[in-house]
């Protein structure tokens, strides 16, 4: 065949594939009549018609047998990620105290996620809970009953809630908060029944630096104290059933941070039996952004 | 003489001067063969790396690498998929390419272990004096003295010459030594009788002559450097690789074309739609199919090498498969290259003696009372014997001392009448009067007791002259006319059969008649009124398994031409004797004798078989060959030349045959390398011929070729369910990456899980069906025609692509979503998640439960879903193997496990726990089971269907009957699955009328007669099909171009498979 195709001119070659495309004479199109084709075409519809509904026949039955509460495996999810707030891009805090416009759109982050953790819509939703426990809700007859959140109000961040007139989370002042929230997993039970909470320290490259770091950003004032996080916030139990869930969150607030110099801050979740030095997972259990505060 | 010297500036006695040799050879180079310009490695290893699959490869991988370039260029830096898989690309081929270069290398080495390498020496007499030098420093002029048993060391034009015989067959195909004497008798210098020929053997005698052609100005290397002015054809398979890479690359084109678009259409930015493309046409190159092609073919190597065919090239492997024509040489190939005695004539009949190479074939009466005169004649008459030391060999195998006539006699006395050195010693010589050309006759005197013996053996009609009566049933009876008619119709008879027949006859005399000591010369006056013994007659004869490998080729439709240097009459008595011209065919001088008429009257069309000569040859014109190829299907061509033998291949190759040449001398050199496929001889081959083949037959055994054409039709089939296997993944590899464009899922199958699927996993099950055995009894169907049994064509991609693939996409799928929601990631939420999904800085993704992922969560769920997916596509590719064991049988016929190569590939590739790298849970290989189940079940219904109809699906092409019906055109997605069935070999018409109920084995309806099938084609075909017989020639006869397609056939099974599906 491709000893012939040397032979042949170009004309010829573009006559045979007109050919081939449309044959007048036998009524081919591409080698075919219009019947073969519509018979072909017939029998993928029929085919892929079949293995459609196959597909979806599997599908409806396998979303009938998931659990619409709980999911089957989370094996993914042995450390929850952690996350701040105001969630910059590329987890970047840098702002002018003396520009106002570069620190309102943080402030106006922070507003809006401390929106639901106001006091008088914690306390219209949500339960108190005792502390220092786990909030566990067994099902006892009633199946995936809805389960009832944990107050936890916005005030206990103190100068961090962002209330008051000025309410700029002290960014206007130069001793800016920063938010640090535990991400949401299903049936989490952190710390063995010890009190966990946040540490956040100047994340250093080595020990000399490491010292000289955090002279450089002073001291840290976590709220609520310690940086605690209350064991009545866990477990969670998904979307359906612990509707107003409230995560809890813990504000950092940079009281001293020396102007004009970049720090990097590390904030990890101290809990008993739980790994937060993943090398692949940077988010597992810690996290790490940049602060810089300019001042002219 | 004085010509010569002045010509040559030389001297008859002398010679040259040293300081005259030196000159010369400086201004003519040496007097050797430039070896033919071997391809330096470096190039041979490049050739390795171009093949048509290997090209696709470096296009691809430049693909990659752009690919890669440009997300550089963009600043995407986490995926470095690309860059992996151009470098899995390039090694792939590179080390395909170490291991073809590997293969090529190791034959090389048994082909230049044949060579001896020990330097040939000249007696060469230079100023007056005789010298030993090496051969490659004779120059032209040169006085050489050559003797028996060496090898002439240049074309040498003879001076003196006694009894000097040389062996020619290597260069001419005679198979009897040729005489050599200083009188010139032809004008034709290979026919006269005063010029030796480089490389020839010198028998016995002595010559001396002047050297008049050195090196390449020999005859013979003229031959090797024709040899090496012919190119190389393509071999079939790689022909059918181009194709199916034109097949792959369009495809690839298209569905790239199509989802570039789409992804412009959808709002992708044109660059990154462009690396979606460049990915998507990647996708398509099945990496892992080289690897395969080349472990398959390599597999039937060694098969082939345990088997005694070396083969030089791998791609040869498949060639003799597809072989329509064998033109075969005779002498060495279809004969043994010896004389043996054939037949012998005594009281009156003609009896037949054993020929066969072991002595295993019955032996003749010998009752007759004339008989044991008659074997001592032949015992005693023969200066011939056995070199001492070699009581353990049998007797056919033994050297003898002596021409090839009297070591045939010898033997045969040795054989029939034991040993002959006992013989002998009773019966003392007292004198003999040797062979010479003059007399034609060998007298010998014996004492026998009291009287002498006096015995001789010559020509007929020389011994005749010196007879006065002759034997029967033992008693002398005076010659009567009579007895002279059915002597000479004797003679006539066997030398009709191309032998050489000699009489015998004898005479006793009283004691003393003879002294010891009397001259030769007086022998001859002794030698009257002698009593005729009878006639013994001499043949190089057929090897014995030759007729059989010959009934076999034409079982399997193979055309098989007789191509010799060697005399019409011998050529055709050996032709009829293999099987080549048959019994009961003639050829037009048969029937002008039959109907007594002149052969100008005879319509060579009235006949099947014909012998052409070179000469009749060189008459021809252009076109005419072709013509005769077609008219007579059983052909013989004797006497041709080298240029001959070419021309013969080419007009084969032109009438659209694929054409196998077998030869062992170095005239067959070029047509050997013009050849399809050529096969030389190992042991008998010439070197030069060696070179030129693509194949060497180590045990010289013409079977073998068979063994070779099966094996080959074999990998054929086997290729096909291989690549088939191999095709069927490359879907559900791509559809995650269409899905994850269009749909906007995360990736359920990456890059490396693509290479692990390709080169590790699937090249077992795909290598463990070159395994396979034949499913139907190949050797009794056609060759392939290679214009219409494509290696992939249409109908097999689609099925493989379009049903089978889409199967197994489905199973991913499925696997996929029930992986991807048991995690927490229902289907309607993957749906359009692939930004988020993908975002780096997103730490807190919300699942369908509530649950917050971060990126590296979600990395690690991507890649449980590639373990998912990829677990999926392994077991429906354990199914797909399973149903590309057989094209047409039922699993349940041919046995499920019953070749622990598949099993052994299965668990290998698919036990858990072999790819370590991967998450495995045993939950995700139940999933797709249904889906592997469901192909089996689909595919027994397309094999029930192809068996009930066996017929359906090919009567569609009934335009010529005689030619495969295989399907024209594309071919898109006959459901019917044409590519495999049994009608692509239907057309064999003749003695084999292909039926493929039987060759199927399972009861079905036949297909309608072939004759009977309407047809459109050209009447006189028609006619020839009608005629039984004729039709091998079919396989010649030019095919209309542009059959009319009836699209019926697909229609019923398209209905047919509806009705089955819904």
């Amino acid at each position: 065949m491709a000893r012939d195709k040397e032979k042949r001119s170009c004309g010829q070659v573009v006559a045979e594939w007109r050919a081939f495309l449309w044959d007048p004479r036998t009524r081919q199109f591409l080698g075919r009549t219009g019947s073969s084709w519509g018979l072909i075409l017939l029998f993928y519809l029929v085919f892929y018609g079949f293995l459609a509904g196959l597909f979806a026949l599997t599908m409806w039955v396998m979303l009938q047998s998931v659990d619409p509460h709980v999911p089957k495996y989370q094996d993914r999810l042995l450390t929850p990620g952690l996350m701040i707030r105001p969630c910059a891009e590329g987890l970047d805090v840098t702002f002018n105290v003396t520009q106002s416009h570069t620190w309102e759109q943080h402030v106006r982050a922070l507003h809006q996620f401390l929106e639901p953790y106001n006091d008088s819509v914690q306390a219209a939703r949500n339960a108190a809970c005792p502390a220092g426990r786990y909030n566990e809700q067994p099902d006892d007859a009633v199946p995936n009953y809805p389960k009832r959140a944990c107050r936890f109000e916005r005030s206990r961040l103190g100068p961090c809630a962002g209330l008051g007139p000025h309410g700029d989370y002290g960014y206007g002042s130069g001793r800016p908060c920063v938010l640090v929230k535990v991400n949401r997993v299903i049936n989490f039970f952190p710390g063995k029944n010890k009190s966990i909470n946040i540490v956040c320290a100047a994340k250093g490259h080595s020990a000399t630096t490491h010292e000289e770091d955090a002279a450089l950003l002073g001291p840290l004032n976590l709220f609520p104290p310690n940086g605690t996080i209350d064991l009545m916030y866990f477990p969670y139990y998904g979307k359906r059933v612990h509707v107003n869930y409230t995560q809890p969150v813990v504000a950092v607030q940079f009281s001293n941070a020396t102007a004009n110099v970049d720090h990097h801050v590390e904030c990890r979740l101290n809990a008993a039996g739980l790994r937060t030095d993943d090398e692949r997972d940077k988010f597992a259990g810690r996290v790490a952004f940049r602060l810089r505060i300019n001042r002219e | 003489v004085k010509e010569l010297e002045i010509k040559y500036g030389t001297s008859a006695t002398k010679g040259l001067s040293e300081a005259e040799a030196a000159a010369r050879l400086q201004r003519d180079g040496p007097n050797a063969l430039r070896p033919p310009r071997g391809t330096p490695g470096l190039v041979r290893f490049g050739r390795q790396l171009a093949g048509g699959l290997q090209c696709l490869m470096w296009v691809a991988a430049a693909i990659c690498l752009i690919a890669y370039g440009v997300q550089r260029g963009q600043g995407d830096r986490g995926s470095s998929d690309n860059l992996y898989l151009a470098v899995a690309l390039i090694a792939v081929v590179v080390v395909t390419g170490c291991f073809g270069y590997y293969q090529e290398f190791k034959s090389t080495n048994i082909i230049a272990s044949f060579r001896n390498l020990v330097p040939q020496q000249a007696t060469v007499v230079r100023a007056g004096q005789t010298l030993q030098v090496n051969a490659a420093e004779l120059v032209l002029g040169d006085l050489v003295e050559i003797k028996g048993g060496d090898r002439v060391p240049a074309d040498i034009r003879v001076l003196a010459a006694q009894g000097c015989k040389v062996d020619n067959s290597s260069l001419t195909g005679e198979s009897e030594p040729q005489t050599r004497s200083p009188e010139c008798t032809h004008e034709s210098h290979l026919e006269t009788r005063n010029i030796a020929f480089f490389s020839t053997m010198c028998l016995e005698g002595t010559a001396t002559g002047l050297v008049i052609g050195t090196g390449e100005r020999t005859v013979i290397g003229r031959i090797a450097s024709l040899a090496s002015g012919v190119g190389n054809e393509k071999t079939p398979i790689a022909v059918e690789i181009e194709h199916f890479v034109d097949i792959i690359a369009g495809l690839a084109v298209f569905f790239g074309a199509t989802f570039f678009l789409v992804a412009m259409l959808i709002g992708y930015p044109l660059l990154r739609a462009a690396v979606f493309f460049m990915a998507i046409v990647v996708a398509y190159v099945p990496e892992g199919l080289l690897a395969t092609v080349t472990v398959c073919l390599s597999l039937t190597a060694k098969r082939l090498a345990r088997r005694n065919c070396v083969v030089k090239n791998l791609e040869a492997v498949e060639t003799l498969g597809s072989t329509s024509v064998i033109c075969s040489d005779k002498t060495g190939t279809l004969t043994q290259n010896r004389m043996a005695v054939a037949h012998l004539w005594l009281d009156g009949q003609v009896l037949a003696a054993d020929t066969t190479e072991d002595q295993s074939g019955e032996a003749f009466e010998q009752r007759s009372a004339s008989w044991p005169l008659l074997s001592q004649v032949i015992t005693l008459c023969n200066r011939a014997q056995f070199q001492p030391g070699q009581e353990g060999v049998p007797v056919a195998q033994r050297d003898v001392i002596g021409d090839a006539s009297e070591s045939a006699l010898l033997k045969f006395a040795e054989v029939t009448s034991g040993p002959v050195a006992a013989a002998r010693g009773r019966f003392p010589k007292v004198a003999e009067l040797p062979f010479n050309s003059s007399n034609k006759f060998q007298v010998s005197v014996h004492e026998a007791g009291p009287q002498q013996l006096l015995v001789l053996k010559g020509a007929p009609e020389r011994v005749l002259e010196r007879c006065r009566g002759y034997l029967r049933e033992g008693e002398e009876h005076p010659l009567d006319p009579e007895w002279r008619r059915s002597l000479e119709g004797a003679c006539l008879e066997l030398g009709g059969r191309g032998e050489r027949v000699l009489g015998f006859c004898a005479r006793w005399l009283p004691p003393g008649s003879v002294a010891a000591g009397t001259p030769p010369e007086a022998l001859a006056e002794v030698a009257t009124g002698l009593c005729f013994a009878g006639l013994v007659s001499l043949i190089d004869p057929p090897r014995a398994t030759v007729p059989q490998a010959v009934r076999k080729c034409r079982t399997a439709g193979i055309r098989v031409i007789m191509v010799t240097g060697d005399h019409p009459v011998t050529a055709k008595a050996i032709a009829a004797a293999v099987g080549i011209i048959s019994e009961g065919s003639e050829t037009p001088e048969d029937v002008a004798t039959r109907l007594h008429l002149p052969l100008e009257q005879v319509d060579p069309r009235q006949a099947r078989a014909r012998v052409v000569t070179g000469s009749e040859l060189a008459a021809l014109a252009p076109g005419a060959l072709e013509e005769l190829l077609r008219t007579h299907p059983e052909m013989v061509f004797a006497r041709t030349s080298p240029q001959q033998k070419l021309l013969i291949v080419e007009s084969c190759q032109r009438l659209g045959a694929i054409v196998a040449v077998t030869g062992d001398g170095v005239n067959d050199s070029p047509a050997l390398k013009k050849a399809d496929i050529g096969v030389a001889m190992g042991i008998a081959g010439s070197d030069a011929a060696k070179q030129a083949a693509d194949m060497i037959l180590l045990d010289d055994n013409f079977a073998s070729i068979v063994t070779g054409v099966e094996q080959g039709r074999l990998i054929f089939d086997n290729l096909k369910k291989s690549i088939a296997y191999t095709l069927t993944k490359n879907i559900p590899e791509l559809a995650p990456y269409l899905v994850y464009i269009t749909a906007s899922v995360p990736l359920p199958l990456g890059c490396i899980t693509i290479l692990f699927i390709e080169l590790c996993t699937d090249i077992f099950p795909s290598v463990s069906l070159a395994y396979e055995r034949a499913e139907s009894d190949i050797m009794h169907l056609r060759p392939r025609d290679p214009r219409r049994d494509r290696l992939v064509n249409e109908p097999l991609a689609a099925y493989s692509y379009f049903q089978i693939g889409v199967i197994q996409s489905l199973a991913g799928f499925t696997d996929y979503f029930v992986a991807m929601a048991q995690e927490g990631w229902w289907p309607l939420l993957v749906l359009g998640l692939r930004p988020r999904w993908e975002d780096a800085h997103e730490q807190e993704l919300q699942d369908s439960y509530g649950q917050q992922w971060t990126f590296a969560q979600r990395r690690y769920q991507q890649y449980t879903c590639y373990t998912v997916f990829f677990i999926s596509i392994e077991v429906c590719q354990i199914a797909d193997v399973l149903i590309r064991k057989t094209r047409r049988l039922s699993l349940l016929q041919q046995g499920l496990f019953r070749y622990t190569w598949v099993c052994i590939g299965c668990f290998l590739c698919y036990c858990p726990g072999m790819p370590n790298v991967f998450n495995f849970m045993f939950q995700w290989w139940l999933v797709p089971m249904p889906f592997g189940l469901l192909i089996l079940v689909y595919d027994e219904i397309r094999k029930l269907g192809v068996r009930r109809h066996p017929g359906k699906t090919h009567l569609g092409t009934p335009w010529i009957p005689g030619t495969h019906l295989g399907t024209p055109g594309p071919h898109l997605g006959t459901p019917g699955g044409t590519w495999n069935s049994p009608g692509t070999h239907l057309g064999t018409p003749g003695p084999h009328l292909g039926t493929p109920g039987t060759h199927l084995g399972t009861p079905g309806p036949l297909p309608p007669p072939l004759d009977s099938i309407p047809s459109p084609h050209p009447p006189q075909i028609k006619a020839q099909v009608t005629r039984p017989g004729v039709c091998r020639c079919l396989l010649l006869v030019e095919r209309p171009k542009n059959p009319k397609r009836s699209p019926r056939n697909h229609q019923k099974v398209t209905k047919k498979r509806k009705t089955l599906n819904t």
